[in-house]
């Protein structure tokens, strides 16, 4: 019974997909629109309910002969993703309905059954467990990713699909990053002589191991777009539908990042001498490939897709500290990207309705035509780019300061400065949108998409004004995983 | 009420903007009324400030303090002492003005109003934080909207692409205010950066639980620390108080930018920058500042020097303010290099003289283009004749640029100056000394060039002379620069009381 209570979110979200399934079936093919916009709003009710439950329900204690663990960290990075989860579902349901009227059910029950893989993550304590739920949340993706296959939109100059390539390529690094993870992660069970996380950190070091390591390391770092294996990134983010862009750009970094703390901070966190330094230089990497990069960019969706590489470089920096500070830092960073990209991506979608594709142009006029959506833009933009008083802001600043308490000066001080460069590109972004006008009327937008927009602002003001609670949720889990408190605190 | 008197004073324009936000835009007046109303409650509230700050007790009065993230020591503390409360009086006199010189602003008003009043939240956050976490973070706010700001309401016209990264300046922003709007944001950006690193050296070396100014001052950092440390915050924060030679965003940003963000930029922005230096370089860093000062204090001087030569060589009316107040910030730097109660008296003195004085200039020219549509001093010439007023004032500001007694710029050119010569710093007196020399030659040269002499050419026979919100904004800033010139002392006491508790406290700690 007790083992029922802590897996009451992942049969939760499972319910939620066989209800979507039944309800899709049986309604009539004639009726299938009006039920399938009904079907998209079940859904975020569906995960704004498991979201608010997060917040009343003891999942405390482990479950699964101790292979899911519910403690405060698994909570805290459910919440981030089914956050973005349901966000992510309420941008894109006028969308779903709009492309494709009569198959929503089927983009629906990839989008759950990714998120169940995404909320047993963080839980998973063995790594059999940890390689299935990840499996379970990878592949719905490819399939979401080729969902505009037949879509004029996301056609290039070329006659070739672009949504079709974006599938592909995400695909095809998908399963060799499957590959390469489980292949490293054969060579740390031979080192541990065990599967169970617990074990791992025990183990005595080993050549063999540390090898599996570096392989596990490359193989999380292509999920999450880390560099040197972040190629599909800004293809697939051109390619596919811009809703699930959003989606697709947070959460299975959530996901990437949680399977990164749980294996490489709490499993092998007594050989941090080992995968430190290819980390350290991963995320300076990430940092700089990711800015310089996003500089030249004229496709919006293609900036942001090199701005997000350079966000998780942020984000490793704090990884790399290898600490409870870090990892709380890094969660906060993660909490932060999650509002402030989702709701990016949602502008470029609702800036893209108007009708000139995805190129600055796109944004021309922007002040004019929809003010609220410039606004929205402004604070998203400032606050990946991190001025106060934007979540973003607080979430650059805990990172670095949680990287140079543990001596990681270069990296800090390049960081810094590749932030200031990154600057530049956001305020092209901004030029566009508040200091060109064209003549384009105002367009209607959809209410739901608004709402997410909306709520992604919100969040990225309101946790800007006052970050303390995050602070101290991000703490308390990152305490959670390592066993131990954290404070800036030194002497 | 009272005891939330600095909160109310840094949340009034900002609540003002937020009013705004929901205004509709064609409720012109209304748009504009709120925003003097948000800009008149900060200044009556500075004023009841300075006027009841305790000069007898001394120190932090008025104290405030909200947890912002108290896990890691981060407080909203605001506090009143005998630096903020001049510098409070400077920035609400400056932002009412500049809401009373915007009155005539013809497009997007609306977003106009809301970011002048964001930055001035931020600029009066600055003076009264007590927190080097939030002082940081209302500093970004301050330098932030002024992107916008330039880039949507400045003047169009050319601005040409110089020095070794011109390329890139070429190929993304053509040369024109966004050139100067993103070169003047990257810049300060680029000392924030700088900035950030000092920051968490010192938050980190002094045990990682609080951000309070008053605490990180009693520790003694190591001085490898504090030499390291130290020009980070000096070229930092003098990035945006114009220290040469990273003072080039300053004259095209002030000379793109739309009247009111000059008397802002000019006037408030620029003491921010030599604000942070003293406030945090200098108190915190005693040992840092100390090996660093020669540099400092010979750095300031040639900005003055050069400051004015640049001055006397610009045609653009807008650019010889520019480059002069680049010249007179040299005077406040200079001021801060002495590390003497005089020498810092008249450097936060200089402050407040040269702001409502700049801002005096930035309004004139204001007026003046636009009435006659060009900047161009060689286009000018017996103005006086139809524009009485505007010429009057003029004269005004241009006198107390120059230091003549009876005006504020007298008073802190002259402290400053004897500051330097009792430290026995001939070196820095005399370059900055002869640099007043020069500031005589230009701006008497341009007052004579723009209103006196024959009377104006045909084509500006028609112009006409200051209207009613115009006058507005003259006389307040008139009137301050003589009033602070025959009563210096309306503000001396209060500033020395705390430059000499700083001193005070920065010798204590170099004993220990």
């Amino acid at each position: 019974m007790n083992d029922l209570r802590t897996l009451w979110l992942p049969l939760f979200v499972m319910g939620l997909a066989v209800v979507v399934v039944v309800v899709d079936s049986m309604a009539p093919p004639s009726e299938g629109p009006r039920v399938g916009r009904g079907l998209g709003w079940l859904v975020v009710v569906g995960l704004a309910t498991a979201f608010a439950a997060t917040f009343f329900v003891d999942a405390s204690g482990r479950a699964a002969y101790g292979a899911y663990d519910g403690g405060a960290w698994s909570v805290f990075v459910q919440r981030l993703v089914l956050g973005a989860g349901a966000l992510g579902a309420l941008g894109a349901i006028d969308d779903v309905h709009a492309r494709t009227p009569d198959r929503q059910g089927e983009y629906w029950l990839l989008m759950l059954s990714s998120l169940l893989g995404m909320v047993i993550v963080p839980a998973a304590r063995d790594l059999v467990l940890i390689v299935v739920a990840f499996e379970l949340m990878g592949i719905p993706l490819y399939v979401l990713a080729a969902y505009a296959k037949n879509d004029d939109a996301a056609r290039g100059r070329s006659s070739k699909s672009l949504a079709a390539e974006a599938a592909m390529k995400l695909y095809v690094v998908g399963a060799a990053s499957t590959a390469v993870t489980l292949f490293g992660l054969a060579l740390v069970t031979g080192m541990a002589g065990t599967s169970h996380l617990d074990g791992l950190a025990l183990a005595p070091s080993t050549p063999l191991g540390t090898l599996g390591m570096l392989f596990v390391l490359g193989g999380i770092g292509y999920k999450i777009g880390m560099v040197p294996f972040h190629m599909w990134v800004p293809d697939t983010y051109q390619g596919a539908r811009t809703p699930f862009v959003a989606f697709l750009s947070v959460a299975p970094k959530a996901s990437g990042i949680s399977v990164m703390a749980v294996l490489f901070l709490s499993g092998f966190g007594a050989h941090r001498d080992a995968w430190v330094v290819p980390l350290g230089v991963a995320a300076l990497l990430s940092m700089g490939v990711g800015n310089l990069l996003a500089l030249p960019q004229t496709d919006l969706r293609r900036l942001l897709g090199y701005s997000g590489i350079a966000q998780m470089g942020y984000l490793l920096l704090a990884m790399a500290a290898g600490d409870a500070l870090g990892l709380g830092m890094a969660l906060f960073f993660l909490a932060a990207y999650i509002v402030t990209n989702l709701g990016a991506f949602l502008v470029v979608h609702a800036a893209s309705q108007d009708g000139r594709g995805f190129g600055f142009d796109a944004l021309h006029g922007m002040f004019r035509r929809a003010p609220g959506l410039a606004v929205a833009l402004l604070g998203f933009l400032l606050s990946l780019a991190g001025i106060p008083f934007a979540v973003g802001f607080w979430a650059k600043l805990f990172v670095f300061l949680a990287a140079w308490r543990v001596g990681l000066y270069g990296l800090v001080v390049a960081g810094i400065v590749l932030a200031v460069l990154g600057l530049f590109y956001y305020l092209r972004v901004l030029h566009a949108a508040y200091m060109v006008d064209d003549d384009r009327p105002r367009a209607r937008r959809a209410p739901a998409l608004g709402l997410a927009i909306g709520l992604c602002f919100a969040a990225v003001l309101g946790l800007g004004l006052w970050p303390a609670p995050l602070v101290d949720a991000a703490t308390r889990a990152g305490a959670d995983l390592l066993g131990h408190t954290a404070q800036f605190a030194t002497r | 009420m009272n005891a939330h008197l600095l909160s109310i004073i840094v949340m009034a324009p900002a609540l003002a903007a937020l009013v705004i936000l929901f205004m509709p835009s064609a409720a012109r007046v209304g748009i504009r009324l709120s925003a003097l109303l948000g800009a008149a409650v900060s200044l009556a509230g500075s004023l009841a400030a300075l006027v009841g700050y305790d000069r007898a007790s001394g120190g932090l009065q008025r104290v405030e303090d909200y947890p912002l993230v108290p896990a890691f020591g981060v407080h909203l503390r605001f506090a009143l002492d005998g630096w903020g409360g001049p510098l409070l009086v400077l920035t609400g006199i400056i932002i009412f003005a500049g809401v009373l010189a915007s009155w005539t602003l013809d497009r997007r008003e609306k977003e106009y109003f809301v970011l002048l009043l964001v930055l001035v939240s931020g600029v009066f956050g600055v003076f009264v934080t007590q927190d080097l976490l939030v002082f940081f973070l209302f500093y970004e706010i301050a330098v932030l909207p002024m992107y916008l700001l330039i880039g949507i309401w400045g003047a169009s016209h050319e601005v040409r692409a110089s020095g070794p990264f011109a390329f890139v300046w070429k190929r993304f922003a053509v040369g024109d205010k966004q050139y100067a709007a993103m070169k003047l944001t990257l810049m300060l950006l680029v000392g924030s950066a700088a900035i950030l690193v000092a920051i968490f050296a010192l938050y980190l070396d002094a045990g990682g639980r609080s951000f309070d100014l008053g605490y990180l001052a009693t520790v003694h950092y190591r001085r490898s620390l504090q030499v390291v440390a130290f020009p980070l915050i000096w070229l930092g924060f003098g990035t945006l108080a114009g220290v040469f030679p990273f003072h080039t965003w300053s004259p095209d940003g002030h000379a793109s930018a739309p009247t009111a963000v000059s008397m802002l930029h000019a006037g408030v922005l620029m003491k921010l920058g030599a604000f942070g230096v003293m406030r945090v370089g200098m108190v915190l860093l005693p040992e840092g500042a100390r090996a660093w000062v020669p540099l400092v204090g010979a750095v300031a001087a040639l900005n003055v020097l050069y400051g004015a030569f640049c001055a006397m060589s610009q045609t653009d009316l807008k650019y010889i303010v520019a480059y002069s107040s680049v010249s007179h910030m040299g005077v406040v730097m200079l001021g801060a290099a002495t590390l003497t109660p005089a020498g810092w008296d008249g450097a936060v003195f200089q402050m407040v003289a040269h702001g409502i004085m700049t801002g005096l200039f930035f309004a004139l020219v204001g007026l003046v283009y636009e009435r006659a549509h060009t900047r161009a001093v060689a286009k000018m010439g017996g103005f006086g004749a139809v524009m009485p007023g505007i010429a009057a004032f003029f004269t005004l500001a241009c006198l107390s640029s120059l230091g003549l007694p009876g005006t504020a710029g007298f008073v802190s050119e002259f402290l400053v100056f004897l500051a330097a010569w009792q430290t026995g710093h001939y070196a820095w007196a005399i370059p900055a000394i002869l640099g007043a020399f020069v500031t005589a030659i230009y701006v008497l040269k341009a007052t004579r060039a723009i209103f006196w002499g024959p009377g104006p050419a045909e084509s500006f026979h028609d112009l006409r002379d200051a209207q009613r919100t115009d006058w507005g904004a003259l006389v307040l800033l008139g009137a301050g620069l003589v009033l602070l010139g025959v009563w210096p002392r309306l503000l001396l006491d209060t500033i020395d009381v705390r430059s000499v508790a700083h001193l005070a406290g920065l010798a204590a700690v170099a004993v220990r």
